[in-house]
């Protein structure tokens, strides 16, 4: 297994108090695996990415055990976490123009990943700089080496923050939000660059993103998130095609869908409750058309509802392999 | 790129010749407009009316005003500023006798604040909140709060009349004398020729004025770097360094500096004109012999020739220091270059 | 007779970045014709630079046109007195992408939404308070919240009251800049299904602004395509959707991503970024990055035609 996510909880001090963001998250990546991350803003999508490599504000409180490749990296000290960092687990973040430095080239930022982590002399490390950019599919990369970030259209910077990223041949990817602000024609270069990658490599890769199009298009496996918590855990056509918590079935009917109009589109009323003040017990229950008395007392553990498909709602038992459709046996348990 | 930075300074340096023709229009008008006869100060309070008369007629002051200036500015492009009423000598003798000792303290002051001011934000910044931090801000405040005069006294008293560590007035030792001529700057002057005692003393002397002149830009320059740090320690591409495994210094300094200095160099021009001027309470404070005390003693004196030309040389010195700094950013920041 | 009748729009401006710098002239909208009808939704869709919100600015006389006509009712907007704009605002209203940006953070939301009824001095103090109180009934806010200020609502509440704001004046049309770009999609399906609720019970006419395409063509009667400043196709929904003709809209549809891993289809990568407005490519602005690109792509300015009914594109190969 590549990386092995064990109960991660992350508090954030905000107004002088702390608050919970991440609530026992736990997950697996294995090795050539692209598992997508998906949620909606301040489901605690991007703090877990940020968290595994500990890259957060100062003021913040994590527990939990990260393993990566079977060693457990959360009890690291900042200086071997540097090691990993952009060398075994790289990362790449959602505006590439402000990710990267204005007053550095491009090659200057891209070999700075192998100055740090390889013994590559000068010369070799201009030739893998000049070999990242062909394969990232820049052109004239000769040139481009000179030149600063703001001369450089919106789809290069991103291809030049993936060369950073694969400069050291990372084993795990995490990719935050890449192609949220690029157009869509940019968008599809890019997925298609980071498919390709895909294909070359057994790199992980964790996709972090709020657009279910780019999850069904590049991602293996899928989890949801909601305040903090994972609600579903499933392989992609699994949860796409039978998806089980009702956060989920509401996020999917909400998107319109290119090609398949329709009158009315599913939404979900309320919205996300602030970590301030998190309900005990289910978090999604004050949206929830099926929520019951359970619901809002213990908060569901999180059940196999099939192999590899999970999910935590009380409307499932163990083993569960009725469809989604609500008013299983548990919901009339619940009214009785 | 060279050509646009040659095109850029060409540019800025026309556009200096409006800015000081405003200048000088501003400063002989409101010099003119203020209550007092320039030649009963110089005759005295026995002199005659006839005399007074003679005297006005001579300086021109019966003049109409826009002839008065029409026949300054007409000096000025031959490099005459006009006769001091005051000193008896031509304005730009005495500009060339009084400056370096002016840019001398100036510069010190400016060095100052570079050396401590620049590296105290960062400090304060990377150790926000600490200890460390709480201190610098304590004194960054106190710095921009305390006016110049009054610490100027503070020092006197302390480092002067009580330790007497450092001299209290004057650019060297009584008795001492300057060192040959080549920038009027004696510590340079002193350095360039090799004559260490002289040296010695014109640093020691410097020390106090110096200190009191950068308190306040010390204050400013500390305070804005710190903030400016602490903007930059937030930016995406300081967490993408994180990422890649930079360690801190790394981060800090090849990453976050040359970001976080920029405003700061804009500050410095800033900074430059603020200390030019406030030597002149500092220098009325210490004794020193520069510009500042000219003006003084110019403004007193009603001595118009000479307020103009100190006024005149204030503006271009600051004007050039500005330029130099936007120079400076067009080097730096390579966004510049290429828009 | 079309509520909304632009023809040959352009929007010029000109750009100076710097004392140094060259002047550049931004084509932002080059040439410009769209009608919108009454009960209708205009979709008008693009990528960033495409002039879309250009051409939603002009149409709202936020800026002067450099050339062509705005007729609203038949009468041409361009020539108005600054009088007869005031009286166009009270049919013409604009939603803005930013509901955080767009609503004053100082005053509540009955003053915000009672606002624009006292500038065209509509009815007294009761009457107005009915009528607010109608209108937030309408987008699902309660009359107990209409003494709060804007940051106690959420994105998506925030943007029903940018949306009952514009409806105050009971307008024709409302021009929708982006409305739900800034949303999650839970959210986003409320506002949209509000929209459309709105539109069938006020008779409404949209000109919805996007990026999505898909958003546009949940809530688009009729769909136009931007690229560079100009429209290079133009048809109904069901019509450009199903049978793409020009090679941009082809390639545009054909890169959003599917929410729905088993649809597989043949995606055409552009290639290359967008061309920068301030340096459009000559003749078909489209050529650099077209697949099927001949020649005489570079020279020559395709038109807007007729390809099929009611179906237009501007290419010269299709």
């Amino acid at each position: 297994m590549l990386l092995n996510v064990n109960e991660l909880s992350l508090s954030l001090k905000r107004a002088g108090k702390y608050s919970k963001i991440l609530d026992q998250i736990s997950f697996q990546v294995e090795e050539g695996e692209t598992v997508g991350i998906v949620g909606e803003s301040g489901c605690g999508k991007s703090m877990t990415a940020l968290s595994l490599m500990r890259l957060l504000p100062e003021k913040a409180l994590l527990e939990g055990e990260v393993n990566f490749q079977g060693e457990k990296i959360s009890g690291y000290s900042k200086r071997k976490l540097e090691k990993i960092r952009g060398n075994q687990v790289s990362m790449i973040f959602q505006d590439p123009l402000t990710s990267l430095n204005p007053l550095h080239t491009v090659g200057t930022q891209i070999e700075e990943s192998l100055l740090l982590h390889t013994k590559m002399t000068k010369k070799e490390r201009r030739k893998r700089v000049l070999q990242l950019l062909n394969d990232v599919g820049l052109p004239r990369a000769e040139d481009l080496i000179d030149e600063y970030p703001h001369q450089l259209s919106g789809g290069m910077r991103q291809r030049i923050m993936i060369a950073i990223a694969m400069a050291c041949e990372p084993q795990l990817l995490i990719c935050d939000e890449p192609t949220t602000a690029l157009d869509v024609t940019v968008q599809a270069q890019i997925l298609e660059l980071m498919n390709k990658i895909k294909k070359e490599t057994q790199m992980g890769i964790i996709m972090i993103t709020h657009d279910m199009g780019v999850v069904a298009e590049v991602c293996d496996r899928v989890i949801v998130m909601y305040a903090g918590k994972i609600v579903e855990e499933g392989p992609v056509l699994e949860i796409f095609q039978n998806p089980k918590h009702p956060y989920t079935q509401g996020l999917l009917d909400s998107i319109p869908k290119l090609g398949q109009r329709k009158e009315k589109l599913g939404s979900i009323p309320g919205t996300v409750p602030a970590p301030e003040n998190m309900v005990v017990g289910c978090r999604f229950a004050d949206r929830c058309s099926h929520a019951m008395d359970i619901c809002r007392t213990v908060h569901p553990p999180m059940i196999g509802i099939k192999e590899n498909h999970q999910t935590a709602c009380w409307l499932y038992e163990e083993g569960d392999e009725k469809d989604g459709s609500i008013g299983s046996h548990k919901l009339e348990a619940a009214l009785h | 790129m060279r050509m646009d930075a040659l095109k850029f300074v060409g540019k800025r340096l026309l556009l200096m010749i409006p800015i000081l023709i405003g200048i000088s229009i501003l400063t002989f008008a409101i010099s003119n407009t203020i209550p007092g006869d320039p030649a009963r100060l110089i005759l005295g309070p026995k002199a005659t009316p006839e005399g007074l008369e003679a005297l006005r007629e001579d300086m021109g002051l019966n003049d109409p005003l826009y002839v008065q200036y029409g026949r300054y500015m007409g000096g000025i492009f031959q490099g005459d500023l006009g006769q001091s009423t005051y000193s008896q000598k031509p304005v730009s003798a005495d500009l060339i006798r009084y400056s370096p000792a002016t840019f001398e303290l100036t510069l010190f002051a400016m060095v100052i604040t570079v050396l401590i001011g620049i590296p105290l934000g960062i400090i304060s910044a990377s150790k926000k909140d600490k200890i460390a931090d709480q201190i610098t801000r304590i004194f960054a405040l106190i710095g921009v709060a305390m006016p110049a005069f009054w610490l100027g006294l503070l020092l006197l008293l302390l480092f002067y009349l009580k330790l007497g560590v450092f001299p209290g007035s004057g650019r060297l030792d009584s008795g001492m004398s300057p060192p040959t001529y080549i920038t009027g700057m004696y510590t340079v002057d002193a350095l360039l020729t090799g004559n260490w005692p002289v040296f010695k003393a014109a640093v020691m002397h410097l020390v106090l004025p110096g200190i009191t002149l950068a308190a306040i830009t010390i204050g400013m320059i500390t305070r804005m770097t710190r903030s400016s740090m602490l903007e930059v320690l937030k930016s995406d591409y300081i967490r993408t360094a994180h990422a890649k495994g930079a360690p801190e210094n790394r981060v800090l300094y090849g990453h976050a500096l040359r970001n976080g200095v920029m405003p700061v160099i804009t500050l410095l021009g800033m900074a430059f004109g603020h200390a030019l001027g406030g030597s002149v309470l500092v220098e009325s404070v210490f004794s020193w012999p520069g510009l500042g005390r000219y003006a003084v003693n110019a403004i007193t004196y009603l001595d118009f020739p000479a307020v103009m030309g100190v006024t005149l040389l204030i503006a271009i010195l600051f004007i050039l220091v500005n330029l130099i700094v936007d120079t400076l950013y067009f080097f730096i920041d390579p966004r510049l270059k290429h828009n | 007779m079309a509520l909304l009748e632009v023809t040959n729009l352009k929007q010029h401006f000109t750009s100076k970045k710097g004392v140094l710098a060259e002047k550049t002239i931004i084509k932002a909208v080059d040439g410009v014709s769209i009608t919108i009808e009454e009960g209708q939704t205009l979709g008008v869709v693009g990528e960033s630079g495409c002039g879309k919100s250009s051409l939603g600015r002009s149409i709202l006389g936020l800026v002067q046109p450099t050339e062509g006509s705005i007729k609203f009712k038949g009468e041409e907007v361009t020539e108005m007195s600054s009088k007869q704009m005031k009286e166009l605002r009270k049919d013409m209203q604009v939603v803005f992408q930013d509901p955080y940006a767009s609503l004053n953070p100082r005053n509540t939301i009955r003053q915000i939404l009672e606002a624009p009824l006292i500038i065209h001095k509509i009815g007294n103090k009761k009457e107005r308070k009915e009528r607010i109180e109608s209108l937030v009934a309408k987008i699902g806010i309660r009359k107990e919240q209409l003494n709060n200020y804007p940051h106690e609502f959420s994105g998506g509440q925030r943007q029903r009251i940018g949306i009952a704001r514009a409806l105050t004046l009971n307008p024709k049309l409302i021009i929708a800049d982006e409305p739900v770009s800034a949303l999650d999609v839970s959210v986003q399906s409320q506002v949209l299904n509000l929209m459309v609720d709105l539109q069938q019970e006020m008779n409404l006419s949209y000109m919805f602004i996007s990026h999505d395409l898909s958003v546009v063509q949940h809530i688009s009667d009729k769909v136009a395509v931007m690229y560079l400043g100009r429209v290079v196709e133009i048809a109904n929904v069901d019509e450009l959707y199903s049978r793409p003709l020009h090679p941009y809209t082809q390639a545009l549809l054909s890169a959003v991503p599917i929410a729905d891993p088993l649809q597989k289809r043949n995606r055409i990568v552009l290639q290359g970024d967008l061309p920068s407005p301030a340096n459009p490519p000559s003749g078909c602005p489209f050529h650099t990055r077209c697949p099927m690109a001949v020649k005489e792509c570079a020279s020559i300015v395709p038109n807007l035609e007729e390809k099929s009914p009611e179906h237009f594109a501007a290419c010269i190969r299709v």
